[in-house]
C-alpha cells in the first residue's frame, strides 16, 4: 500500500501528513489491542483451550451474521454514551468516575417515563423518556461540577461517593414506589415500558446505536468548533490560563460535568428503551465504569470511542458463542479488556515496543489539577 | 518513519498469526473428552471449568442422542450455591441417564436470551435455566422453540407454559425446620438471623419462616433478625458484613444464628466458628461441604434440594412425563455431621414431627406473600 514513491512524490505531502497523523494516534492503542489477544492467546494455551478456535468463536459471535452484527452494535451502544461522558470531561481536565450513577439515573427515570405515560404517540412519547433520561444524568453529573467550583471537593471522591448514592436510590425505586406489580413478579424492576416509548431496530440496527454516533459527532462538534468547547478544551489545558483570559472556569466546570452526565444518562435511557425494556438493579452494572476503559482506549477523542466501543462490544457479545463452541471460561474476555486497558495506559511500554517516542499533547491528561483549587 | 513502524506492525501480527497456528493445530488433534464426567457430585470446586470441551454440536440434532443444556445465572458454574447445585443435577442425568450435557455461565443479565438460543439452535433437548432472573428469557424461548423442553430453577409460573417446568421451594418451611431446631438448641433465649436483602423474595421467606419455627418452640424467644442494608450488588457479596452483624447479635446474648445470604451468611457463619459453644445454621444447601471454616459451630443448613429436583425433571422429560407449571422440590435440614451426637434425641423426634405436619400442612410456617 505504502510504497516508496508515492512517499517521495510531493503532491502527496499533505496527504501523507494526514496519514502519519491517524497512525500516530492509533497506532498505541492498536499495538495494545495487539499484544492483549497475543497474551490472550497465551493464557488460552495455558487453560487448554485453542485461541485461534477461541478467537473464532469470539468473530462468529460478534461478526458472524447479521444478528451477531445487530448484538454487537447492541452492546457498543451504551458503552459510546458512558465513553464520551469520560472523554469528554477528560477535555476540560476533568475525571467523570461517577458517568455509572449518572447512567443509572438516566436508566430508571427513562423507564418511569415510559411506564407511567399512557396515550402518547411514538414520536412524541420516546423522545420524550430519552430527554427525561438526559435530564437526569445531567443533574446528576452538575452536582459533583458544582461542589468542586464551591467547597472544592475533588470529582474523583465526589462521583465515585455519588456512585453508590445512585445504586441505592434507584435500588429503592425499583423495590419500591416504582416496583413491577405484575402478579407473580418477586424481584425488584420497573414495570415494562409501553411500546410507544420503546426504541425501534431498522433491520439489525439498533436506533440507539445512530442515536450514539450522532451524539459523538455532535460533542465532537461542540468541543472544536463553539467558543464554549474552546473554553472547556482551554480550562483543561490551563485553568489558571483560563482564568487570566477572562473565561468563566466555574461555570465551565459545572457546565462540562452537566453534560458529561448527560451523555451518560441519555445512555442510560437509550438502553433502557432499546434493549431492557424496564429498568432492573444489576442490569447496567459496570456500562458507566467501561467507559472509563473506552475513554482511554479511543484516546479521549469522540471519535475514538466509537471504535473503542465497538472492540469491547464486540468481546462482549461475541464471549458467549466462545464459551459454547471453544470452552472457554467467560472471563477470559475481561482479561483481555483488562490487559487492552492496561497497556493502553502503560503507554511507555507500547511506544517502547513500536518505538516511538512521546510527543507533547498527545498524552492523556489525568485532572492535571490535583490538589490546587 | 511510517515505513518502519509499518513494518514493526507487521511483524507483530506475523508473530500473532503465527503462534496461533501453531497451538490451533495442537489443540485440534485431541480427542474430545466427555464432559459430563469432568466433575463428580462430591467435589465442591471445579479447579477447571475453562479446559471442559464441548459437546459436539452436531450430535445434539439427531434425534436418539439426548441433549441437556445449562445456562446459568450471572455468576460462576461453581458458585457452592444455586448454579452449582443444578449443574450437578445435570451431571447426574450425563452418567444415569446418559445425556450429553454442557453449560453456559451468563456474564451480563443482558445475555439471558442469547445464551439460551446457542443451546436452542444446536437441538438441545432439554434447557436447565438456573434463577428467577431468567424467567421471562426463559417462556419467550419456550414459545420460539415449542419442541424443547425448559427447567426453570427457582421460576414461579403464573400459568403454566405446554413446555416449561418450574422449579421452586417452600423456603419458609426449611426456614421453619432451622428456627425450630435454634430455638430448642439455644440457652440464652436469644437466637439471630443475618440475611442477604429483603429485594430476594426467598430470603423474606427464610426469615419469616424461621422466626415463626422459633416462635413455635417458644413464643416468648427473643429474636434478632437484620436484613443486610445495601442494594443487590452487595447484599450476597458482603462476608465482612455478615461477620460483624454476627459479632454484634452475639454480644447481644444470642446462641444460635442463623446465615442466610450468599457469602454475606457465610461470613455470619464463619464469625460464630470463632466463638465458643456456639452454633450456626446453614442455608440452600448442605453448607458442611462448602463453608469448612464453620465446622466449630455448623449444627445444619436450611436446604433447597435442587440437585435432586433437577434430576427427576430432566429425568421426566426424557421418558416423556414431563410436569408443566409448578414443580416444588423438597426441602430440609441437612445432615448433622459431627454434632449428631450432640443434638439429643428429642429434638431430632420434634424436628421429624415438625417437618411431617409441614409437609400434611397441619403446621403452618405462617408466610403469606401473598396477603
Amino acid at each position: 500500500m505504502m510504497n516508496p514513491e508515492i512517499e517521495s512524490s510531493p503532491g502527496n505531502g499533505r496527504f501523507l501528513s494526514t496519514l502519519q497523523q491517524i497512525w500516530r494516534s492509533i497506532s498505541v492503542p492498536l499495538t495494545a489491542v495487539l499484544l492483549a489477544a497475543l497474551i490472550g492467546a497465551i493464557l488460552l494455551i495455558a487453560s487448554g483451550a485453542s485461541p485461534l478456535e477461541a478467537y473464532a468463536a469470539l468473530f462468529k459471535g460478534s461478526f458472524g451474521n447479521a444478528q451477531a452484527i445487530g448484538r454487537t452494535l447492541e452492546k457498543a451502544t451504551p458503552l459510546i454514551f458512558s465513553g464520551l461522558a469520560v472523554a469528554f470531561a477528560f477535555k476540560a481536565g476533568l475525571f467523570n468516575i461517577g458517568a455509572q450513577g449518572q447512567l443509572l439515573f438516566g436508566a430508571i427515570v427513562a423507564a418511569f417515563l415510559g411506564f407511567s405515560i399512557e396515550g402518547l404517540p411514538a414520536i412524541i412519547h420516546a423522545p420524550l423518556a430519552l430527554i427525561g433520561g438526559a435530564a437526569a444524568g445531567a443533574l446528576y453529573g452538575a452536582i459533583p461540577g458544582a461542589l468542586r467550583t464551591y467547597t472544592g471537593a475533588h470529582e474523583v471522591i465526589t462521583t465515585i461517593m455519588l456512585n453508590y448514592i445512585a445504586i441505592n436510590i434507584t435500588d429503592y425505586l425499583a423495590d419500591g414506589p416504582w416496583k413491577d406489580m405484575t402478579p407473580g413478579n418477586i424481584v425488584a424492576r420497573t414495570p415494562k415500558i409501553l411500546p410507544s416509548a420503546e426504541i425501534p431496530y431498522i433491520g439489525n440496527v439498533p436506533v440507539g446505536f445512530i442515536l450514539s454516533v450522532l451524539a459523538a459527532v455532535v460533542v465532537w462538534w461542540l468541543l472544536w468548533h463553539t467558543t464554549i468547547g474552546y473554553e472547556i478544551r482551554t480550562v483543561g489545558l490551563n485553568s489558571h490560563a483560563a482564568h487570566y483570559a477572562g473565561m468563566r472556569v466555574a461555570w465551565t466546570v459545572i457546565l462540562t460535568m452537566a453534560l458529561s452526565g448527560l451523555l451518560a444518562g441519555l445512555g442510560g435511557a437509550v438502553e433502557t428503551q432499546g434493549v431492557v425494556g424496564r429498568y432492573q438493579p444489576g442490569f447496567n452494572i459496570a456500562l458507566g465504569f467501561d467507559g472509563i476503559t473506552i475513554a482511554l482506549l479511543g484516546k479521549t477523542h469522540p471519535f475514538g470511542v466509537i471504535p473503542a466501543a465497538l472492540l469491547v462490544g464486540a468481546m462482549k457479545a461475541g464471549s458467549s458463542q466462545m464459551q459454547f463452541s471453544a470452552g472457554v471460561a467467560k472471563e477470559i474476555t475481561d482479561v483481555i479488556q483488562a490487559l487492552i486497558l492496561f497497556f493502553v495506559a502503560a503507554d511507555v511500554i507500547v511506544r517502547w515496543i513500536i518505538r516511538m517516542r512521546a510527543s507533547d499533547g498527545d498524552q492523556v491528561t489525568f485532572s492535571s489539577n490535583w490538589g490546587q483549587s | 518513519m511510517l515505513f518502519k513502524r509499518l513494518s514493526i506492525l507487521v511483524a507483530i501480527l506475523l508473530l500473532f498469526s503465527l503462534v496461533l497456528a501453531a497451538c490451533g493445530s495442537n489443540a485440534g488433534n485431541e480427542p474430545a473428552a466427555n464432559s459430563g464426567e469432568e466433575m463428580t457430585a462430591e467435589e465442591p470446586a471445579a479447579e477447571e471449568p475453562a479446559a471442559e470441551e464441548p459437546a459436539a454440536e452436531s450430535d445434539c440434532s439427531s434425534a436418539d442422542v439426548f441433549c441437556v443444556g445449562l445456562v446459568t445465572d450471572v455468576g460462576e458454574i461453581d458458585d457452592k450455591s444455586f448454579n452449582q447445585s443444578a449443574w450437578e443435577g445435570v451431571q447426574m442425568a450425563a452418567t444415569e441417564l446418559g445425556a450429553q450435557v454442557d453449560y453456559i455461565e451468563t456474564k451480563d443479565a443482558k445475555d439471558y436470551a442469547t445464551n439460551i438460543g446457542l443451546f436452542a439452535e444446536n437441538g438441545y433437548d432439554v434447557i436447565v435455566t438456573v434463577g428467577f432472573a431468567l424467567g421471562e428469557a426463559t417462556l419467550e424461548a419456550a414459545g420460539n422453540y415449542p419442541d424443547i423442553k425448559f427447567i426453570g430453577v427457582d421460576q414461579f409460573q403464573g400459568e403454566a407454559a405446554p413446555n416449561v417446568a418450574g422449579l421452586i421451594f417452600n423456603e419458609d418451611k426449611a426456614g421453619f425446620l432451622a428456627g425450630s431446631l435454634a430455638a430448642m438448641l439455644s440457652e440464652s433465649g436469644t437466637i439471630a438471623a443475618v440475611l442477604g436483602t429483603d429485594l430476594v423474595p426467598p430470603v423474606v421467606a427464610f426469615k419469616e419462616g424461621y422466626e415463626n419455627g422459633a416462635r413455635y418452640i417458644n413464643p416468648d424467644i427473643n429474636l434478632i433478625s437484620t436484613y443486610h442494608p445495601g442494594g443487590m450488588d452487595v447484599a450476597f457479596t458482603d462476608p465482612e458484613w455478615g461477620a460483624s452483624t454476627a459479632a454484634q447479635a452475639i454480644t447481644q446474648g444470642a446462641d444460635v444464628v442463623f446465615g442466610a445470604g450468599g457469602k454475606t451468611g457465610n461470613g455470619a457463619l464463619i464469625e460464630v466458628a470463632s466463638n465458643e459453644g456456639l452454633y450456626c445454621i446453614g442455608v440452600d444447601s448442605d453448607q458442611w461441604e462448602t463453608v469448612p471454616e464453620a465446622h466449630p459451630c455448623l449444627v445444619s443448613s436450611a436446604m433447597k434440594l435442587i440437585t435432586p429436583g433437577v434430576f427427576d425433571l430432566v429425568k421426566a422429560a426424557q421418558d416423556g412425563s414431563f410436569p408443566t407449571g409448578n414443580y416444588f422440590g423438597s426441602v430440609g435440614l441437612a445432615d448433622f455431621h459431627d454434632f449428631d451426637g450432640q443434638v439429643p434425641q428429642d429434638v431430632k423426634d420434634k424436628l421429624a414431627e415438625i417437618d411431617a405436619g409441614l409437609q400434611d400442612g397441619s403446621i403452618e410456617t405462617g408466610y403469606n406473600p401473598g396477603g
